[in-house]
This record gives structure tokens, sequence and C-alpha cells, in this order.
């Protein structure tokens, strides 16, 4: 009786609910074909988006190399734990009430913490410093009221430390954020915020005391900052993020600490040099004249290289980096100076290996110089004039004339290969940062810099005579450090080699070259330089203020000019009349060749004015204290061994 | 065709308006994919209120909605259609009555004022529009009969949609209002339209396209450009779609195990246990876990248009298609978006999210979708007779 429904119904109907059911197919087919897509065919691609969505890497820092000093129970960097107090508000009903008992124990910015509370409310399990780096009594205070401090706890972080302050402080350099420029260069091994050495050892040997920092990967949630902890051995690890919610930790590699360096500083005869420039500008460098170890680099005034690495020490950091008198500078390598007299002492080796002088030589000085007699008029410095001298009275007495008179003969070309020999106007090859290399003029030198200056003007960049005779005597352009003068003078204390001075023990055995000047000129120099110091010698030397009982020193002393002599005049004879910046540098170079270990030292004090008054008693300061400091402590060692034989 | 009605009503005569015997001789293949699709449903969220924190867990509240829903299926069914379409009217009125109660006393959830408050209850007028609307348009095809072929009776069935997609839109809720649109043409399809007029219709639809386009609020064209290029602005707005893609995406083949989630669970997608459920059982089951899923998406659906079809009169026939229509649109329109083929608009996948108002929408289609053809064993049965 019943037909099917579907025949009750229009025409078409059969047709239109099949198409129904073509659609459902169709679309069907599309999602499940967007899903083969999305999932197998780009699975991999996706899987590996989602595993860097979800595991973050937690650095652990690396704690630095050490840094020793010549002796290796003497540290003179390392690092120490620092505790710092944190605050989880999550665990505290009132962190108000919290801060109010704090303030009772310690002393810190309750505002200040009060208002980061305020900030980072909405993720209660983030850690708010309360305060950076607490001492041990702070600290027990605040553990001994931990029951009524919730959320109170400390962490344990290592923090550089520099345990003879600002002794040897550009020496060792400090520590700052990695810049910008830096990073870009230094990836992957840098990351952003990572602390760099800046200056000294620090700097220069970054790769081997940076370490490996160590890394916590975590599994954490899209928002949200894992937070470190440590435990009881200051060993960091991590459980919660700053919403509280609890993070699985995947893999965690250890840091691993920096390789120590061994430094050849004497850090107390650093620090008595130091003590002895204190109130001045200047550079006492004490090399050991065999070898070429830096025993002391002294450079006044200086900076406590802690301030860069503590918390809250924003102004002596301001000051140390803004001074006008640059205390982060090491005067005894990174600054230069006109060496002045002390050039005399490689002048006159020069002069005796080339054969244009003897040691017999004599050259008379009426305390004036004129070339072939004729022109302007060079002085001595003594205007009176020293009259007929030879080479040993010459480097004595600081005859100017007679070294203008080997200067000429000698001429430019040769003066300036003589001095590239005793490291005059070339790196040294310190292993520290920025050195400066000085300069000792030359034809080339004068024509290039002068040149595109005046380029139809030859008179302006020709090299003359006179320019000859200013570099004689270690004026005109003349630059160079404390450290290379030291160099030179080493040279005369060690038969005639070249030192490359080195302050990591690890470049020992030395490097030294072979004698570039034969023993005959080396003892002809020596001769004048001790007979500079020798008291028993009449008339005495400009050095005689050298001069060690007991001990045979020779020396030479410098007093290089700022500004032309005439513009001194106004100011008649006392130092004291004369403006400081417009006082000469005052040099003395001196050795000891006959100790062990032979030294070389060098000393300048800036606008000392004199280096017979001003520079000669701090080298004989150091080389007294070095040796008389030295001496029993070396017999102690003679008689352990002989005990032990 | 009068006659066989009256046949009709006669052998009904003994069953009644209401009768829950109606229970017993619903089709079993439906209940069963329904059955199978609220389990999974139920396993995921609870596998998504791993990290989706509530008091009550998710899946228990959900479970709950279940319990609702299918309460008001089994009244369906239980129910005589052709008695509930003849009520088509009122039931369009009065959601008519709560949209506009919404328009002035409604709640604001996240920008849209789609809620009701009842004492403690919360329900939206919009989802019961759905059903609501499905009815009334039964019951006007079932009163214009073949006037449907003549324009101006065609032109009206677009007045009786229109009025509650106005009140929609202005909530607004774009997702439900759009959803309106297909379910009036399917039924207008399958009611027997001209073939044209709706051609025209869907022409000048597209044609207008750029005038809506000036419509729309400033984020729902950010979404659409955001959809565009996702990469461009990967942590803000593009977030949402860049890491659905990369947990949809990350499930490869096998999934990365139940409760497994690394996306999901680590919050780096939001709404994993609402609108974007399905990408946590894309990447915790993967590409088959997923597939299967569509597969019962799929036959559900399928076997809803062959009882719609199988329904003894048109008006039943429309109320299963209508039904059907809405699940389908949910379905396809959430699984596309959470694949990346659509841009984002806030449509729940019937059965996984979680949600109270549309899990009963959900159920009651699935009731709907029943009740239309319960009556048919019957008939079997007497014709064996």
């Amino acid at each position: 009786m019943l037909d099917h429904p579907e025949k009750q119904r229009y025409p078409e109907f059969p047709k239109r609910v099949r198409l129904l059911g073509i659609a459902l197919f169709v679309a069907l087919c599309i999602l499940a074909g967007r899903l083969w897509q999305l999932q197998v065919i780009q699975g991999e691609h996706y899987n590996r988006q989602a595993e860097s969505n979800r595991l973050r890497p937690q650095v652990l820092e690396a704690p630095r190399g050490m840094i020793y000093g010549r002796d290796s129970s003497i540290v003179l960097a390392d690092n120490r734990a620092a505790t710092d107090l944190m605050f989880i508000q999550a665990e505290a009903d009132d962190p108000e009430a919290v801060a109010g008992r704090l303030a009772e124990l310690v002393t810190f910015d309750a505002e200040a913490f009060l208002e980061q509370v305020h900030e980072y409310r909405r993720q209660p399990y983030t850690q708010i410093p309360i305060k950076r780096d607490i001492s041990r009594t702070a600290l027990t205070r605040v553990e001994e009221h931990s029951y009524a401090l919730p959320g109170v706890f400390t962490v344990v972080r290592p923090q550089r430390r520099y345990l003879y302050g600002s002794t040897g402080g550009q020496l060792l350099g400090y520590l700052g954020e990695i810049g910008p420029e830096e990073l870009r260069e230094m990836r992957p091994t840098y990351k952003m915020g990572d602390r760099i050495g800046r200056g000294g050892i620090e700097q220069y040997y970054e790769s081997r005391l940076h370490g490996t920092d160590g890394q916590l990967l975590m599994n954490v949630y899209a928002s949200g900052v894992p937070q470190v902890r440590t435990d009881a051995y200051g060993r960091p690890y991590i459980e919660t993020d700053s919403f509280g919610r609890r993070l699985r930790q995947e893999t965690q590699y250890l840091p691993e600490s920096g390789e120590s360096v061994h430094l050849t500083l004497d850090i107390e005869l650093q620090a008595f040099a130091e003590r002895l420039l204190e109130g001045e500008r200047g550079a006492i460098v004490v090399l050991n004249a065999e070898t070429g170890e830096v025993l002391a680099m002294a450079s006044q005034p200086t900076y406590d290289p802690s301030v860069f690495v503590k918390h809250g020490e924003n102004e002596a950091r301001r000051d140390a980096l803004s001074d006008t008198d640059e205390p982060m500078k090491n005067r005894g390598y990174q600054d230069t100076y006109p060496p002045g007299s002390i050039f005399k002492i490689a002048m006159a080796a020069a002069a005796l290996e080339e054969g244009v002088v003897s040691r017999q030589t004599e050259h008379f000085c009426p305390g004036h110089f004129q070339i072939n007699n004729r022109g302007r008029r060079w002085h001595c410095w003594r205007r009176s004039g020293h009259g007929h001298v030879a080479m040993d009275e010459a480097l004595a007495h600081s005859c100017d004339v007679y070294f203008y008179n080997i200067g000429l003969e000698l001429g430019v070309d040769r003066i300036h290969e003589w001095m590239g020999r005793f490291s005059l106007g070339q790196s040294t090859g310190i292993d520290l940062p920025r050195e400066h290399t000085g300069l000792i003029p030359s034809r080339e030198w004068k024509r290039e810099t002068r040149q595109p200056h005046y380029p139809n003007e030859p008179w302006e960049w020709n090299w003359y005579d006179g320019d000859t005779v200013n570099l004689s005597i270690g004026q005109g352009a003349a630059a160079s450090t404390p450290l290379q003068a030291a160099v030179m003078t080493a040279a005369f204390l060690n038969g005639g080699r070249r030192v490359y001075p080195f302050i990591n023990q690890e470049f020992g055995p030395a490097r030294v070259s072979e004698p570039f000047m034969s023993p005959e000129t080396v003892e002809a120099v020596w001769e004048g330089m001790f007979k500079c110091v020798e008291k028993d010698d009449f008339p005495t030397g400009t050095g005689i203020r050298a001069q060690v009982d007991g001990l045979a020193v020779g020396g030479k002393t410098g007093t290089s000019q700022n500004v032309a002599l005439h513009h001194l005049e106004q100011y008649g004879d006392d130092v004291e009349d004369i403006p400081y910046e417009m006082r000469h540098h005052a040099w003395f170079v001196a050795g000891v060749p006959d100790e062990d270990p032979p030294i070389a030292v060098s000393v300048l004090v800036e606008h000392g004015h004199s280096g017979s008054r001003a520079a000669s008693p701090l080298a004989r300061e150091v080389i007294d204290y070095f040796y008389t400091y030295r001496a029993p402590s070396e017999a102690l060692l003679v008689a352990k061994s002989e005990a032990e034989e | 065709m009068i006659s066989a009605t009256h046949d009709i009503d006669i052998m009904d005569a003994h069953i009644g308006v209401f009768n829950y015997r109606n229970l017993f001789r619903a089709d079993r293949v439906l209940m069963g994919l329904a059955l199978a699709l609220v389990i999974v449903g139920v396993l995921t969220l609870y596998s998504a209120s791993r990290s989706a924190y509530s008091e009550i867990p998710y899946y228990v509240k959900q479970l709950v909605f279940f319990g609702v829903g299918a309460v008001l299926a089994a009244l369906i069914v239980s129910f005589d259609y052709r008695f509930l379409i003849s009520f088509a009217p009122f039931f369009y009125v009065l959601c008519l009555v709560l949209l506009i109660l919404v328009e002035f006393f409604g709640i604001t959830v996240k920008g849209g004022q789609r809620w009701l408050g009842v004492g403690p209850l919360t329900f939206q007028p919009s989802e019961l529009t759905k059903l609501a609307l499905v009815y009334m348009l039964a019951w006007y095809f079932h009163i214009i009969q073949h006037r449907i072929r003549s324009l101006p009776f065609f032109l009206l069935a677009f007045v009786i949609a229109g009025i509650p997609i106005v009140f929609i839109l202005r909530q607004p809720n774009l997702g439900t209002a759009a959803l309106l649109v297909p379910v009036l043409f399917v039924m207008l399809y399958v009611a027997g339209c001209k073939r044209w007029h709706l051609a025209a219709v869907i022409l000048a639809g597209l044609a207008a396209i750029p005038v809506a386009w000036t419509q729309l609020e400033d984020y729902q064209k950010e979404r659409v450009r955001t959809f565009g290029n996702p990469a461009a602005d990967a942590r803000g707005k593009g977030w949402q779609t860049v890491q659905t893609m990369i947990t949809v995406g990350s499930g490869g083949m096998w999934g990365k195990g139940f409760r497994e989630g690394t996306q999901t669970h680590l919050s780096f997608l939001p709404e994993h246990h609402t609108d974007f459920i399905f990408a946590l059982l894309a990447e915790e089951m993967g590409f088959q876990g997923a597939v299967v899923v569509l597969a019962l998406f799929g036959g559900l659906l399928w076997r809803g248009i062959v009882l719609a079809r199988g329904s003894p009169e048109l008006q039943g026939t429309l109320v299963g298609v209508g039904a059907v229509t809405i699940l389908a649109f949910h379905v396809f329109v959430n699984i596309a978006i959470t694949i990346g083929l659509m841009p984002v608009t806030g449509i729940p996948l019937p059965f996984l999210s979680y949600g109270g108002t549309f899990y009963v929408t959900t159920m009651m289609c699935v009731g709907a979708m029943l009740s239309v053809n319960v009556r048919r064993g019957l008939f079997s049965e007497t014709d064996g007779a």
C-alpha cells in the first residue's frame, strides 16, 4: 500500500540528497588530505619546531680560571661564593610585613623591593632580589629569623674576587658585560649578558680563563621564566618557573671552570713600587734581565677591578672610567713618553757597533752645538759645558753635545735601525692587550706623515740634520714606553741580547735573542752606566741617588722635554714655580747585572722634571727592596735544599 | 500523497504524540557512532584537563552536560517529530524573545554579549536558535508545500532565517550567524526549491562579499589577514595559527601519546580544551587517531542523511538534514580552522570541545536525527504483518 517515502517526494529528491552525501565525502577527504600533509609529510618539520618550543637551555655560568702570582701560593684573582638574598611572593602572605622584618636585620632598599613585588604580582613565583652579595653576619641573622621570613631564601653564585684590590689592577684587568659588537664575532661561545675580560690578563687570556658554561635543558611553558635556585653546595637547579609551574629537567651539562694562569708578577714588589709612585703619575717596570719575565709593572694612579664585579659600586666604576688621570691605563706599556737621555745608552752602543766612535774617542763640549759651526745652536743641558769627554763620561754626565756629534755621524737611518733592535718603536711582544709601540722617527716616517699636509713644500717633509740632532738625545718625535726602556736596559745586563717581556709563566723558558752587540760594546756602555750611579767617581754622575750599598748598580737618567725650553724661561729655576703640565718627564733606567736574578728597572715619573732627582731615588728603593727582601728567602731556599741533600 | 499521510495517521494512532518506546526503535548505528564520539570526547578532555585547570575537572563537567543533553535528546526522540514541528513557530518566537533579552540583559564574555543568566545557570540563546530555526523552516516548508518553487515563498524563508541572524550578528557572534546560512540553503535545496533561485542568491551573496568586508569589525578583518600570513606576527596575532599548525604537525603519524602532548600541556596552544581541542587530539594521537575521529564524524553525518532520507515525510527529512547540517558545519569548520584551512573563528567541535550549551545542542541534534526515522521501522513491521 505504501510507496517508499522517497517516491512520495518531488522527482529530483534522490539526486539532491545524493549530492549532499557527495559533498560530505569530499569535505572529509579534503580534511584528511590536509592532515596527511601536516602530520605525515611535514611532521618532522613541525616536530622540530615543537621541540624548540618545549626545551629551553638554562645557562650555568662557569667559574673563571684562577690567576696566580709568581709564587703559586699567592692567588691574585679567584672566585668566591656570593650569596644573594631572594624572595618569592607566592610563599609569603604579606610581603610588606616580610620587608619590615627584614629591614631590622639587613640594610636594603625596601621601596625598590616592594615595587618589584608589585610588578611581578601576576607571576608570583618570580625570584625577586632583596640584596645582592650579603655579608656572612647578615646571612646568619637572616637565617636565625627565617621562621618569620616566609618566601625569603638565598642563591649562591660564583663572583670574581681580586684579592689584592687595586694592586696590579691594570695588569689583571676586570670583567664587563659583553657588547653587541663583540657578541656578533664571538657567537656561539658567548651569549647576551655574559661577562668578558676587559684589559690586562683577564682580556688577553679570556679564552683560557673563561671556561665552558654548563646547561640545564628544561621543559618550559609558553610563558614564564625558569627560576634557578642553588642547593647547599651552591649547585644550581630548577624546579619551577615564574608562575610556579613545575618544570622537568631533561639533561644537565655541568660547567667546566676555566684554566688557571700563573703570572711572573711579584705581587709584593708590585705593591711596593705602586706605593713609591703614590701621589704621582708614572710607572715602574722591573724585568728579569736574563729572561724578560715581568716582575712588576706598577702604574699610578691605579684602580680596583673589584668595583666592576661587585654590585652597587656604580659610583666607583664611573670614577675609574671617566677620571682624566686615566687610572685604568697601565703607563708601563700603554703610554709613551719622549725617552730623552736614557736613549743615550742605545745611541752609544749603536755608535760603537757601527765604528763611528771608539771607547776612547773624545768630543769637546763647550755647552752648545752647531751643525758645521753654522746656524741654529743646540744646548747641552749644562750650559757651561763638559769639556773633553769620552764615552763613559758622556754617559755618566749625560753630555748632550757628545751625542749630537755621534748622532750626526751615525745618521738617521742607522739610528732607526739600531733602536729597533732595542725594541724601541716596536712592539715588545708582551702578552697584554693594547700595547703602545712608541715611535722612532725615520725619513720615511716624516715624509709619510707630513707630505699629505704639505704636498708642494718638500722642506716640510724632508729629513734634516737638525732632526737627527734632536733624535740623538731622544727628543723630537721619539717616544717609548717604560717597558721598552726596560727591555733596552736589559740588553746591557745580559750580554747584548734582546728579551721579549712576558707575564704568563708558561712563556718560559724565555724567548731571548742571540747577542746583537759585541761584549766590548756592552762592557763600554755598562761602564758609563755604572759611572753614572757610582758615588766614588768624581765628578759624580747624574744617577748617584740610585746607588745601593753593596750592589753594583748602573743606570741612566733622562729628563725629557714636554715643551720647548724657552717656554720655561719665564718661570725661574724652582720646579715648584713651573706649571705641572709644563714640567719635564723624569726617567731613570737601572740595572743590577751581577746579582741573581739580574734585574732591569725602568722608572718614569710624569712631570717629575728631573730624572736625577725624581726618578733615580725610586729605582734605588726598588732595587734595595728587591734584593734585601729577596736575599733571606733565597738563602733559606739554599739552606733547605742543602738540608734535603 | 495526502491519502498516504492520512493512512499513517491512522496507523500511528496507538503510538501517540509521546512514546518512550521510540527510544528502542531508534537507529542503533547512529547511536553507536554518537556514543563512540562521546567517549572519544570525554577522553580527550580528560587529557586536556591535565593542563587546563578547573576546580571540577572539565571532563567531569562535560559528562554532566552529556547527561542533560542525553535527556533532552531522549525527549525529542520520544515525541512525534510532527508534533514538535507543529510547535516550531512557538519555539522560534521564544528564541527571538531570548535573543532580544540577550540584547539588553546579556552577559558579556570575551567581547561577545551572548549569554543569559537564569539563577546560577548561564546559557546561550543563539545555541538554541540553531535547532529552533531548523524546526521552524521544516514547519514553513511543510505549510507551503510545492509553492516553494515560487519566488515570494522562496524569499520568505530568507526572512524567517534572517531575523535571528541579524540579532546574532549584533552580539556579535559571527560563527553562529554563519552557520544558519548553510542550514537555510541546504533545507531549501532538499525541500525542492528551484535551483536557479538558489544559484542566484548564492551569486548575489558572493557579489556582496566586498560590502560585507567593510561591515566586519577590525579584529575580524585582522583574523582574516593573519590567516593569509600568520608568520608575519608569529608571537602576536599569528601565535594561535602558527602554534596550532605546529601542534597538529608535530603529532606525526602515530602521535606523542595520550596526555603526552608537549604543545598543549606546556601552554603553547591556548584554548586547547575548547575550540582547538582537535589539535590536542591530533598531537597526541597522530594522523591515525585524527583520521579515525574524522571517520566517526563522517559515519555519523552519513547515517544522519540516510535516516533523514528514509523519513516517512518530507518535513522529517528536512529536520534530519537541518540537524546534520548544523553538526557538519561545526565539524568541518572547526577542523578546517585547526589545520589552517580557514581563518580563526570561535566554532566548537561537537562532542570534543568543552562547553555546556553547545554539548546540549549537539545531543539535541542527534536526537532530531534519530527522531525523524523512529516510525519507519514500525511501518516495515506493519508491512510485513
